[in-house]
């Protein structure tokens, strides 16, 4: 269902080993072209099925330039459909969240079901016995399947199996989703962080090289803390998570996921995490129900990984810390991100109160890291339009990478094997014939 | 805010819940407060508040998001209130540098409650900022706890409803 824009330009030659040229961030028709190279084409991340539990509910949410409705139908299935009449073209739900068993289009007044059917033509008897309701229901996105909640879709009839894509990284989805004892989470389509920066939307990448720089205010005031576990920065008053002489690994993976992997760095940590845990009620019954659910030692790891998986997964989504994170491109300097703190489900009240107020003390635009990530974004959009020396240097720690055996490249934590990841997927789908 | 003067006791809006000079107070007061903020006054904007128990709170998504299960844009005790000064005044924080030229304009000053010396007081704000050659118009709608010494007035606590506070927005680098 989708169309290649032909093009002449070679866009290979943009993305080198170590460095990509300056237009993929800034040139207009580029931008177009990942449209319909990337976003139509290979896996989106849609939303989490938690947000529509009920027959009706519907959340509206962008996949590259289609503006989708995403219900949960009569009979329990998740429906995303284009919010386009496919009598003149209008969108037929402006809501951007609720329940509603059917869309009206207020043009003139034909209704669809959460299947998408066309359930009502007004004055149908004008129309002759060859029009077929059945084939005017709102148009699906052909490809839709989930891991664990996370609901994926493509525009792509022949794309991969979503397994396959997501590969090595679904084990990094547990680890958001074991922080539950019951292995459920909630995500709230009302409960969100909606930022924009002037910037491009490759720009939020995964990233172990700028935390020192870009947060030095937060590092900061953290060293002045006594506790900082769980912390957006993780437990600082332990070791740094961001120091190359830590534990703590980059990853690439194949079809351009990443990740910052903490998980060797927190293990140590279980011991004074389950310690904080239990001065409250709720966190002693967190600690018994993670060791009843997973057994002690996967509990105590699962306790100090802290529901943070750190994964970015390409192109549009990221799984950092307490938050679903999904990235928007709106042009090719301009970006929304949106950020929905995770609730675990299975546990007391406190556990996500704790959860939220640890999110939005980081996250979100006065927030004390989002800001920053979104000024250093624009300075950087606004210094690359300045082409006279095109690339940009991501050849941090080629020397240093391991190959581990889950298919990853690793490398210590400042290392841009996470940038080289995503640029060379970036590559493959804006080459692909 | 509007919601809290249409629901407020009919006195608040026809007589008043306090004299005229406690509204001059009032009046002036705000005006002094957004004048620090504009001016990026931290230390003296933060003497403004009193005691332990307080609240700066400003909204996300709902003006009425519950913060036990929802999330703010700020929702800070007074620690929190004061990393954030903090970090407002520190030259590493790369938002906040070069600091936004600010402009606001505060109106609608309604007392909606008053027991003892603490009043209730509603008001709204149209704020203009301009950082690194770009324009935002913020609106809000604010909702003040604030304890009448007589003579002048001191911070509770305030929430802070911004008109765009559902809706993808840009760093917000300042107080409001
Ligand atoms: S465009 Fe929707 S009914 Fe005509
Ligand atoms: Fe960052």
């Amino acid at each position: 269902m989708t169309t290649l824009i032909a093009t002449s330009r070679d866009y290979g030659a943009l993305i080198k080993e170590d460095r990509v040229h300056s237009a993929i961030f800034t040139d207009e028709q580029i931008f177009q072209d990942e449209m319909e190279r990337i976003f139509h084409r290979t896996w989106l991340f849609a939303l989490h099925e938690s947000e529509v539990p009920k027959h009706g509910d519907f959340k509206r949410l962008q996949l590259g330039r289609f503006p989708i409705i995403a219900t949960r139908d009569g009979d329990g299935q998740i429906q995303l459909l284009i919010n386009r009449c496919r009598h003149r073209g209008a969108q037929v739900c402006e809501a951007m969240r609720g329940n509603a068993k059917r869309f009206q289009c207020w043009y003139h007044g034909w209704t669809y079901d959460s299947k998408g059917d066309l359930v009502g033509v007004t004055g149908a008897e004008a129309y002759d016995q060859k029009f077929d309701p059945e084939q005017h229901g709102l148009t699906r996105v052909p490809r839709v399947d989930s891991y664990r909640g996370f609901v994926f879709a493509s525009f792509d009839e022949q794309a991969m199996d979503l397994r396959q894509y997501l590969g090595a990284t679904l084990k990094y989805f547990d680890i958001m989703v074991d922080a539950s004892p019951t292995g459920e989470l909630q995500v709230k389509p009302g409960v969100v962080n909606r930022t924009r920066y002037r910037g491009n939307w490759k720009q939020v990448g995964m990233d172990g090289y700028h935390p020192h720089y870009v947060h030095m205010s937060v590092f900061k005031i953290f060293s002045k803390r006594e506790n900082t576990t769980g912390s957006a920065v993780g437990a600082l008053h332990l070791e740094d998570p961001f120091a190359d002489s830590s534990s703590s690994r980059t990853r690439g993976f194949e079809y351009g996921h990443a990740c910052l992997d903490f998980r060797a760095q927190r293990r140590p940590h279980a011991e004074q995490s389950i310690e904080d845990l239990r001065a409250s009620d709720d966190g002693r019954r967190y600690v018994e129900d993670m060791i009843t659910a997973h057994g002690e030692e996967h509990a105590k790891e699962l306790i100090a990984w802290h529901g943070d998986p750190h994964l970015g997964v390409f192109p549009n989504l990221q799984l950092i810390h307490d938050h679903v994170r999904v990235v928007v491109p709106i042009s090719p300097g301009e970006t929304e991100v949106l950020m929905y703190p995770v609730f675990l489900k299975g546990v007391g009240d406190s556990i996500n109160e704790k959860r939220l107020r640890a999110h939005e003390a980081f996250y979100g635009p006065a927030a004390a890291g989002s800001p920053d990530d979104a000024e250093i974004f624009e300075r950087t959009q606004r210094g690359l339009i300045a082409d006279a020396d095109p690339w940009v240097l991501l050849g941090r720690g080629l020397g240093r990478e391991e190959q581990d055996e889950d298919g990853s490249v690793a490398a210590c934590i400042s290392d841009e094997t996470t940038q080289r990841a995503q640029m060379q997927e970036w590559k493959r789908l804006m080459t692909r014939r | 805010m509007a919601k809290q003067i249409v629901n407020a006791a009919p006195e608040a809006v026809t007589t008043g819940l306090v004299d005229t000079a406690t509204q001059q107070r009032l009046e002036r007061f705000l005006t002094y407060e957004a004048a620090l903020m504009d001016e990026h006054q931290y230390d003296t904007w933060m003497a403004l508040w009193e005691g332990n128990d307080i609240r700066y709170w400003v909204p996300c998504n709902d003006d009425d998001q519950d913060p036990s299960s929802g999330i703010a844009i700020i929702y800070d005790d007074r620690s929190q209130l004061e990393e954030r000064i903090m970090r407002l005044k520190d030259k590493t924080a790369h938002a906040y540098r070069p600091q936004a030229r600010l402009n606001r304009n505060i109106g609608g000053v309604v007392a909606v409650s008053r027991e003892q010396d603490i009043v209730e007081v509603a008001s709204n704000f149209v704020l203009g900022e301009i950082r690194v050659g770009v324009q935002n118009i913020w609106f809000g709608k604010c909702l003040y706890r604030l304890r009448d010494s007589g003579e002048t007035f001191r911070l509770l606590s305030k929430k802070v409803m911004l008109l765009n506070n559902d809706e993808a927005m840009p760093n917000l680098t300042f107080l409001v």
